[in-house]
């Protein structure tokens, strides 16, 4: 294993899978119900480098084995494939000033710790939603082009994450979105799906859209799109957007309008991929596709990027403080929203999908108070949530592959008695969604509401100004040695950076806007435990009721189903406890080299249990659950639901806020009209020309036709004239 | 004489003038449209017109040597000319056919002035005995009682009047144009005087004029045809034994379809 | 050939002899583009070879040699061959049609059009020939009263 070196592993990480997908490709007819194994073989081969990847980074970065009185140092090591484009040559012109002007974009591959968690997550997490679908997609006629799909998506996911250019970025941010379409159209012979499938892609647009641009105003104002650094080859240094060299610089990232916009473009990218407000609105139709897609790509990989995004982009949005505020205000508001439409599906994959968009909400509200607290506790949620959502989604495949495709939560009931490792597992990944002690989420929850609270009472959080002390030691040997470039980061004197560099949006960062944001976040968990016990009460309590759709079905899953199910749930139940007590993520997370940035570093707080704020916590889960248990548990599982209480306000919920209604009004509709009149214009104008131009030698001729009487005489008079016109052109001429 | 009238005119007024006289008068002539009062003053004023150019061509025409000689000539082509407009314009074919009998006899006159004695008798005795008489005989066995419909419109009639107008203008004036100095292409490098004066030839014209003039025309006619040209005169032997039976057998042929057609019809 | 007989000028009455030619030739050409009798159409034709004759007879004259009269005697010549047949064929049509129409003869035209016909046509103008009767010489034959009425009036 020695003669691996770590540019090798992390060039296997993506490779594998995709082997995998094109020989399931290939091989697909060929192996038939056995189409799975390339698929399945190079997932998870791939985890099993990622672990490797891991463990060696948890080495070099010393987690566990400091103390934490030290700086953290930026761990980073760079692979470049290949020069894909470059366009100019600087040195060819001579002129310095053009250095910058040169456009070369290399493929890129960056492995920090921030990219080994999110790569663990992604083959992990994959590999177990590959298991679980061969006994889910079992009789599907599309069986092997579901695998590849997952392969590739897996391929797909971790260039994303690896990608150490922006426009690579932008490609394999556009590769999962056209994955997460093919997947939700994956049965697209049934229109829903089809339209689910559009509608997803068309949303992700927006975002890509803003991605886009903000990917041009990048190289606008800092003249490259690399995140590490480069040399030339005549010498000079380019800095990356996020190399050593800038983060090392606390006035390097730009604040102002242009940052402020490609802050706001960037969170407009991360909404459209991880279907925040305004943007939600395809995730729950998303539920059309298979559930292990739902699984992997709604809950715990795809809808991660956005957050993945805005962490990476930690300095930059360090340097605007008001787009950072609006990252926090958007999150709440979307968790608060899309709990209180949780509450009134009856679809448990709506549920679900709601649920997914909820926590997603407290992740980016996390991410946006810009502590480094706030950062890593949101890539902690983002890594229990994967562990507990995929369960969720499993159980829920589980569930509906068990009633033969009945996802209605009214039509059954009482399954405990008929699925009891599905629902044990159910019942762990809801404590854990609910933030029950001592089950994942309620840490990272905690951690999230902690970081709300640090911004909204700064007086109660006074250790955050103080300077972590200078620091930064030579590297000791390791096996990565040679490929890592480490940067001593010397950080500067405490300043949150960009405070006086602001823009309009600054208004917002007042402690007034973080403690209405604390606020809503508890409410909001009060909100998803209710909704979550509500499910678990209504399909698994109460008397056994099966649909008749279920025929021979309303059994157990196969072991293949059930397996992962009891992996993850283990997951969900310790991982919570393991990551926090010792402190192992958070840590090791402080060595990215974004959030060695000083105006991010310079927020690091040490690490603490906030007795208060779990106890809120779990006072609002607690309050959530005996609502449910009140409305629902039992004998009443069939019975009137809490709804009747809300009244007019249940219409509001059970039609998502009417964002499809207005959105359809206001985009769609006056889209179809635009399309309509072009349709029109296309058909009698442009069309209409050409006809018209075509119709001109017809007419020509219609004219020119009645010389052909017939009538020899005319003929001959015809002749005779034009000869006379002839001579006479002569005679002129001639004449002079 | 007429030209000491009308001294002031320019000739290229007049031939413009004539030239526009001849279309309107042949444009009034020519049978169409008109019925009843209206076409008898149209003819009126058609021929009145006509007189008019005439009268202008002549004016542009040339003065010959004598009196006499000029006023032969002038007879002879008058006689032509009105009879060739006659026959053009007659409404019924018989008369056209009269009219132009006329025509060749003046025709024939303008020949023999010319010079042309043996072509002068001979367009009589082909064209006036033979072909003509030839076409009396298709009209009698083809035309119908009185005037036919189509022989009191005419195809185009503005447009073939001027037509023709136009293409006797642009002759009269190329005609016109051979007293001019002739263009430098012909003169091969010197002027017209030089040129003759170095000619060893006497006056071509009048050399020509002694031999077509001499008493045994018809025989040196017959040696230069016979000479120079006998194949040729094989030739239109030839053609001539071809024409014939061709028409036999187009006709025999046209009777056996129409039989056979006849045939056809009274099977049952 | 001297050569530079081209150079000199024709003669008046070559002058008027071509003038003359220029004429008749003009008439012809109109006769054929207007008429629409058949046989009417032939006459002008060789009214218009008429024409040719005294032109060709008057370049003789000028040039003096025989060139032209030969030429007119081959114009003769056609001219018969061409009056024979043309006259054959005007019979034919005749047979075909039953009428000397030159636009009876339309159908080569193209595909939509309908036929040209004469919509107005000036009524007969032609006050009644009166022939002259002769005092009848010798038996009078017997008239056949049918045979009477049967004759046409050409």
């Amino acid at each position: 294993m020695n003669d691996l070196s770590p540019s090798t592993l992390l060039v296997l990480v993506p490779l594998l899978p995709l082997v995998g997908a094109i020989l399931t490709v290939a091989l697909g007819r060929v192996l038939g119900p056995r189409a799975h194994l390339p698929a399945i073989a190079g997932i998870a081969a791939a985890f099993v480098v990622a672990v490797m990847l891991l463990t060696g980074m948890a080495r070099e970065v010393g987690v566990g084995t400091t103390g934490h009185d030290h700086a953290a140092k930026p761990v980073e090591m760079v692979t470049t494939l290949w020069e894909w484009a470059t366009v100019g040559d600087a040195a060819a012109t001579g002129d310095a000033g053009s250095a910058a002007r040169s456009f070369s974009i290399p493929v890129a591959l960056r492995l920090d710790p921030l990219t080994a968690t999110l790569l663990v997550i992604i083959t992990g997490v994959g590999l177990l939603v590959a298991i679980y679908s061969i006994g889910y997609m079992h009789d599907d006629p599309g069986y092997p082009r579901f695998f590849a799909l997952v392969s590739v998506f897996v391929f797909s996911m971790s260039m994303l994450v690896m990608a150490s250019n922006f426009l690579l970025v932008y490609v394999f941010w556009e590769a999962v979105g056209a994955c997460s379409y093919l997947l939700i159209g994956f049965w697209f012979t049934k229109p829903e799906a089809a339209k689910a499938a559009k509608k997803a892609f068309l949303v992700n647009r927006i975002g890509d859209f803003g991605l886009a641009v903000a990917t041009f105003l990048l190289w606008m104002t800092y003249g490259t799109l690399n995140f590490h650094d480069t040399t030339l080859a005549d010498g000079t240094l380019v800095p990356g957007i996020l190399g050593a060299t800038r983060l090392a610089d606390a006035s390097a990232y730009v604040g102002g309008v242009v940052g402020t916009a490609i802050c706001l473009l960037f969170l407009l990218a991360a909404c459209g991929k991880s279907a925040q407000l305004p943007l939600h609105v395809w995730l729950p139709d998303a539920m059309e596709g298979p559930t292990p897609a739902s699984s992997l790509i709604h809950a715990a990989t795809m809808v991660t990027a956005g957050i993945y995004l805005v962490a990476r982009t930690a300095p930059l949005f360090e340097a605007c403080p008001g787009a950072l505020t609006l990252v926090s205000i958007v999150g709440a508001t979307t968790a608060l929203v899309a709990a209180l439409i949780g509450t009134v599906q009856n679809d448990l994959k709506r549920v679900l999908a709601y649920s997914t968009i909820s926590q997603l909400g407290y992740m980016f509200a996390s991410l946006g108070t810009g502590t480094l607290l706030g950062f890593t506790a949101a890539i902690f949620h983002l890594v229990t949530h994967a562990f507990f959502k995929a369960l969720l989604f499993m159980g829920a495949g589980s569930v509906m592959h068990s009633m033969g495709g009945v996802i209605d939560m009214r039509r059954f009931g009482g399954l405990r008695r008929i699925m009891p490792i599905t629902a044990t597992t159910f019942l762990i990944g809801s404590l854990a969604l609910a933030g029950v002690a001592p089950f994942a989420g309620f840490f990272s929850k905690d951690e999230i509401l902690a970081s709300l609270h640090s911004r909204g009472w700064p007086d109660a959080h006074g250790e955050h100004h103080e300077a972590a002390p200078a620091g930064g030691h030579a590297a000791t040997a390791t096996p990565f040695h040679l490929a890592f470039h480490v940067a001593s980061v010397t950080p500067d004197a405490a300043q949150l950076a960009g405070g006086t560099r602001g823009s309009a949006l600054d208004a917002l960062n007042a402690p007034a806007t973080w403690r209405l944001l604390f606020w809503m976040s508890l409410v909001t968990a009060a909100l998803t435990a209710f909704y979550t016990f509500r499910a678990v009460f209504m399909t698994f309590t109460g008397p056994t009721r099966v649909p008749e759709e279920a025929g021979h079905h309303a059994h157990e899953s196969p072991p293949s189903m059930t397996i992962p199910l009891v992996i993850l749930a283990a997951l969900a139940a310790v991982s919570g406890w393991w990551l926090f007590s010792t402190h192992s993520l958070a840590s090791f997370l402080a060595s990215t080299p974004s959030f060695t940035a000083p105006s991010v570093a310079s927020t690091a707080t040490p690490p603490a249990f906030h007795w208060d704020l779990a106890i809120q916590g779990t006072l609002a889960a607690a309050i959530g659950i005996v609502v449910a248990a009140l409305g629902h548990l039992g004998r009443r599982s069939d019975g009137p639901q809490m709804e009747r209480f809300l009244g007019p306000l249940e219409t509001l919920f059970a039609n998502r806020f009417f964002f499809d209604q207005i959105y359809s009004a206001l985009i769609v509709k006056p889209l179809e009209l635009i399309a309509t009149l072009a349709a029109l214009v296309d058909r009698h104008v442009i069309d209409g020309l050409v006809d018209a131009i075509a119709r001109v030698p017809a007419g020509l001729g219609a004219v020119v036709r009645h010389l052909q009487s017939g009538l020899v005489q005319r003929y001959a008079l015809a002749g005779v004239i034009g000869t006379l016109l002839i001579v006479l052109a002569l005679v002129a001429r001639a004449m002079g | 004489m007429i030209a000491s009238i009308l001294p002031s005119i320019s000739p290229g007024t007049l031939l413009a003038g004539g030239v526009t006289a001849t279309a309107a008068s042949l444009w009034l002539l020519l049978p169409g449209g008109r019925s009843g009062a209206a076409d008898r003053t149209a003819r009126r004023l058609g021929w009145l017109i006509g007189i008019v150019a005439l009268a202008s061509f002549i004016a542009t025409g040339h003065r010959l040597g004598n009196v006499g000689e000029e006023a032969v000539f002038l007879t002879v082509a008058l006689v032509a000319v009105i009879s060739g407009a006659a026959t053009v314009v007659s409404r019924s074919p018989v008369y056209a056919a009269i009219w132009f009998a006329m025509a060749l006899a003046g025709v024939s006159g303008v020949l023999l002035v010319l010079g042309g004695q043996f072509l002068g008798v001979a367009t009589i005795v082909v064209y006036a005995g033979a072909i003509l008489v030839m076409f009396l005989f298709v009209l009698m066995l083809a035309q119908p009682a009185g005037l036919a419909p189509y022989d009191r419109v005419s195809n185009e009639p503005l447009l073939a009047a001027v037509a023709g107008a136009v293409l006797l203008g642009i002759l009269s004036l190329s005609i016109g144009r051979l007293t001019a100095e002739p263009p430098a292409c012909c003169l091969m490098g010197g002027t017209k005087a030089a040129l003759l004066a170095d000619s060893p030839a006497a006056e071509p014209a009048a050399a020509a004029g002694i031999d077509m003039l001499a008493d045994n025309h018809v025989a040196r006619l017959g040696g230069e045809l016979f000479g120079r040209h006998l194949l040729a005169v094989e030739v239109a032997g030839v053609l001539l034994l071809v024409a014939l039976i061709g028409s036999i057998a187009i006709v025999s042929r046209g009777a056996a379809d129409a039989e056979s057609a006849a045939a056809r019809r009274a099977m049952p | 050939m001297n050569p530079l007989a081209d150079v000199v000028t024709p003669s008046p009455l070559v002058l008027d002899g071509l003038v003359v030619g220029a004429i008749l030739f003009a008439l012809g050409v109109v006769g054929i583009l207007a008429r629409r009798n058949l046989i009417v159409m032939f006459l002008c034709a060789e009214l218009m070879l008429q024409g040719i004759s005294v032109s060709l007879v008057s370049w003789s004259r000028h040039h003096g040699d025989w060139g032209g009269h030969v030429l007119v005697i081959f114009v003769l010549t056609v001219a018969a061959c061409e009056a024979a047949v043309a006259l054959v064929f005007v019979l034919q049509a005749f047979a075909r049609t039953g009428r000397l129409d030159s636009a009876a003869w339309q159908s080569l035209r193209e595909s939509n059009l309908s036929r040209t016909i004469d919509h107005e046509l000036p009524a007969i103008d032609t006050v009644p020939l009166k022939f002259p009767k002769l005092s009848p010489a010798g038996v009078e034959p017997a008239a056949d009263e049918d045979a009477a009425l049967e004759r046409e009036h050409v």
